[in-house]
């Protein structure tokens, strides 16, 4: 089944409606994002040299790269495929933190632009959550073999979600309102893990900057994304609402793949195999770069 | 403005370099289909149609982002470069790059870089022309360039054949001197406007004892040392060139049409072009831009007379910005002495329209660079007085597969404006191959619109020089109103 949609995904490449190219970025050119003096990167390479094309990981808000190191990294690379994690600013082990009350979604584009400068071609970008926003402004800049999003974090403002959270749970709105982060706990990132796994994993999130959770608010519009567009969500998620994953499959023209009884961390949750399955068969029928035939 | 006189930085091809004399080998089988031709060893080139494919002239960085870009939108594409590796200008110590020792940019790292790739946080500001080199590498390795370049290859000829609808592009392998023909459905010119030298003449010139170069030969320091030197021309690369010699030489003249307003590399603890563009981003008018900036170099440096330099005859923004803040410290230190336009050479002295006269060893002619493209015809590039006319500086009214990449100067970083060339160049492509209704329709301006500028309100002086000149923020808005214009009729 998951096969199937995953056709149907690929299908679907299109361009969605009134999205056009950018390229007068004038505040991005007077104000660019501030270097980082260190940035977290965790890769693993398949056993043979293999002429696929790198996937890149980009976690979601409080995250860091471990919650893809953890599993889909050593197992994709497994598998064949050159693959990479990334920190963006102030999370996991990438430097930043200091400055994290004053980070924008665009430092988090600049860093993951950053991190493709240095892989050895262009790459299969997989944005979880927040970080799938960041992955989409990054594919609107540069041209990606193919784009995944995790239970994406919607672009056309989470106004709908915070309203979700706030009847789901009231108190966690309000911190998120003050600037704090949004509330990791095991039970809102995870449906089938046992309690010690699922605990730990939530001790191990950090703090998100609060200018990115408000901007999370904002409806963006992103520049054509040429490339082929794969999107993943579960209905049982509590932080984005499948209604929201459905929408950012449809502005893309693609169908969402499901995977029901996962929490909302698809790469760490029980069966986090069975999704990067299905990634792994969408990345491997991705056209060639140079040769992929525009809509 | 990238760290030259006349600074855009490409690729050159010289077809006119002769061969290496070496016996030609038997002539190389390409993989592509060989259709009829030649056949080998009757002394014709061989023959290759490459079909829907398009040819690419140069690997500097405007070849190399019409290249990616072509094959980014799917569109098969080969490209050809003189020299080994990629790079054009940037190519230190290659024949014809004109970069010297100490070429640093001068416009930050944001404005200049492809969007699609930015340079390292660990770069400075103003990168090095070495750092730019090694950038220009790792983006040819990133996109998978290199396979589709062939190196060490001339391009000797290109001729449109077939009603224009396709092109015969003969190449030379420098190396085994075989040449062989290639048939293109399209030409992407990228071939560079900087590399060929253009050389005033005074009168006396021929008798004058000491030595006469121009930047282009000019690689480094070392050269000035010990001498009296004369350097002419207030390019960016003639204003470096006199900061150099006033460090290096015995004294330094400097000669110069006009006076020019010397532009600082950092306001504000910020690059000042940021600082620029932080006020177009905010929409600040023109006459107020103008005041700013003149208000604030007039505070921080003041009235250039007074250092015996000429005063600007021109508004703000109205010529090539000059980016150099050491060259009125050195006039200030004596180092050099600002000098007229010159008016005759002697045995041993220069003398200038005022009836200085100066004794000097050395003439350095930053005079900038000449349009060149050798393997075509001018006719088909729209040629009127010395120059193409071209629709977005790009298309030729003549043909709709022959379109000219880098031939700009921006006020502002280079690449930037190379990535979107290149990208609606590929769109073009595209669309004479799946919709040429549209394209037809959209290229039918280029012999309308083709002495269009790009000037966002200045009137620019009025030199070989500023032909090419573009304000980025209005050639880039253009630009992006023709991308758009391709997409929506998608």
């Amino acid at each position: 089944m998951n096969a199937m949609n995953a056709v149907k995904a690929r299908a679907g490449s299109g361009n969605p409606l009134r999205r056009k190219t950018k390229a007068m970025r004038p505040w991005d050119w007077s104000f660019p994002s501030a270097a980082v003096s260190h940035r977290e990167v965790i890769s693993a390479q398949p056993a043979e040299p293999s002429d696929r094309p790198p996937l890149l990981m980009v976690h979601g808000v409080a995250h860091g790269a471990w919650c893809f190191a953890e599993n889909w990294v050593p197992a994709a690379a497994e598998k064949g495929w050159p693959s990479y994690a990334v920190s963006l600013r102030g999370h996991g082990g990438s430097a930043g933190a200091r400055h994290l009350r004053r980070t924008l979604t665009r430092d988090y584009v600049h860093d993951v632009m950053q991190t493709i400068t240095e892989l050895p071609s262009p790459p299969v970008l997989i944005g979880h959550s927040m970080g799938a926003i960041v992955a989409q402004l990054v594919a609107e800049r540069y041209p990606l073999r193919g784009l995944v999003l995790l239970a994406p974090a919607p672009m056309h403002s989470a106004v709908g979600d915070l309203i979700a959270i706030a009847k789901d749970r009231p108190a966690d709105l309000g911190r998120a309102v003050i600037g704090q982060t949004l509330s990791m706990e095991p039970d809102i990132l995870f449906e089938g893990l046992d309690a010690t796994t699922a605990r730990a994993y939530s001790d191990r999130t950090g703090m998100e900057s609060p200018l990115v959770q408000w901007e999370l608010l904002l409806r963006r519009t992103v520049g054509p994304v040429r490339c082929p567009v794969l999107v993943i969500g579960t209905p049982s998620d509590r932080l984005v609402r499948p209604a929201d994953v459905r929408r950012t499959a449809d502005s893309y023209g693609v169908e969402p793949v499901w995977f029901p009884g996962m929490g909302h961390d698809l790469m760490l949750d029980a069966g986090w195999d069975r999704v990067l399955d299905t990634v792994l068969e969408f990345a491997a029928e991705l056209p060639a770069w140079g040769t992929a035939a525009p809509r | 403005m990238c760290g030259m006189a006349e600074p855009t930085p490409e690729t050159t091809v010289h077809p006119q370099a002769p061969a290496p004399p070496t016996a030609p080998k038997p002539r190389r089988r390409t993989p592509a289909k060989k259709a009829a031709g030649a056949a080998a060893g009757d002394g014709a080139p061989a023959f290759v149609d490459r079909g829907d494919a398009w040819a690419v002239v140069g690997a500097g960085p405007h070849g190399m982002s019409a290249l990616k870009a072509l094959l980014q939108n799917g569109i098969e594409a080969d490209g050809f470069e003189r020299e080994s590796d990629v790079g054009g200008n940037w190519n230190f110590g290659a024949e014809n790059s004109r970069v010297y020792e100490s070429t640093h940019l001068i416009s930050s790292k944001p404005f200049t870089q492809f969007p699609d790739f930015p340079m390292p946080d660990a770069y400075p500001d103003y990168p090095s022309h070495r750092q730019v080199k090694d950038y220009f590498g790792r983006y040819a390795d990133h996109f998978g360039l290199r396979a589709r370049i062939r190196f060490s290859t001339d391009v000797v000829g290109a001729v449109p054949v077939a009603d224009g609808r396709a092109w015969d592009v003969t190449v030379r392998d420098r190396t085994t001197a075989a040449e062989t023909t290639y048939r293109y459905a399209g030409l992407v010119v990228g071939n560079g406007h900087n590399w060929s030298p253009k050389q005033p003449t005074y009168p006396g010139q021929d008798t004058f004892g000491g030595e006469i170069i121009h930047s282009a030969d000019y690689k480094g320091a070392e050269v000035l040392r010990g001498k009296r030197v004369l350097v002419v021309g207030a390019g960016n690369t003639g204003c470096d060139v006199a900061v150099e010699s006033a460090q290096n030489a015995v004294h330094t003249w400097h000669s110069t049409r006009r006076g020019y307003y010397y532009n600082p590399k950092y306001m504000t603890g910020r690059p000042s072009d940021q600082v620029a563009d932080s006020l177009l981003a905010l929409k600040i008018p023109l006459p107020v831009r103008r005041a700013m900036f003149k208000g604030s170099l007039r505070f921080a440096v003041g009235d250039l007379t007074k250092f015996g330099l000429k005063k600007p005859d021109h508004k703000f923004f109205e010529t090539h910005p000059i980016v150099n803040q050491q060259l009125v410290y050195y006039v200030g230190h004596g180092d050099i002495t600002p000098s007229e336009d010159i008016d005759h050479f002697e045995h041993d002295a220069v003398v200038f329209t005022d009836g200085t006269r100066a004794e000097v060893d050395l003439v350095v002619f930053c005079t900038g660079y000449l349009v060149s493209f050798p393997f075509l015809d001018h006719a088909w590039l729209n040629w009127h007085d010395d120059h193409p006319q071209l629709f977005l500086q790009i298309f030729t009214p003549a043909f709709d597969n022959l379109v000219v990449s880098g031939l700009i100067q921006p006020d502002s970083g280079q690449w930037t404006l190379a990535h979107w060339q290149g990208m609606l160049i590929a769109r073009v492509a595209e669309a004479l191959r799946q919709r040429p209704g549209a394209a037809r329709g959209f290229l039918s301006r280029a012999s309308a619109e083709a002495d269009r500028r790009f000037s966002a309100g200045t009137e620019y002086k009025n030199s070989t020089r500023h032909y090419y000149e573009v304000a980025h923020q209005d050639y880039l808005g253009v630009l992006q109103d023709a991308i758009r214009e391709l997409e929506v009729s998608a």
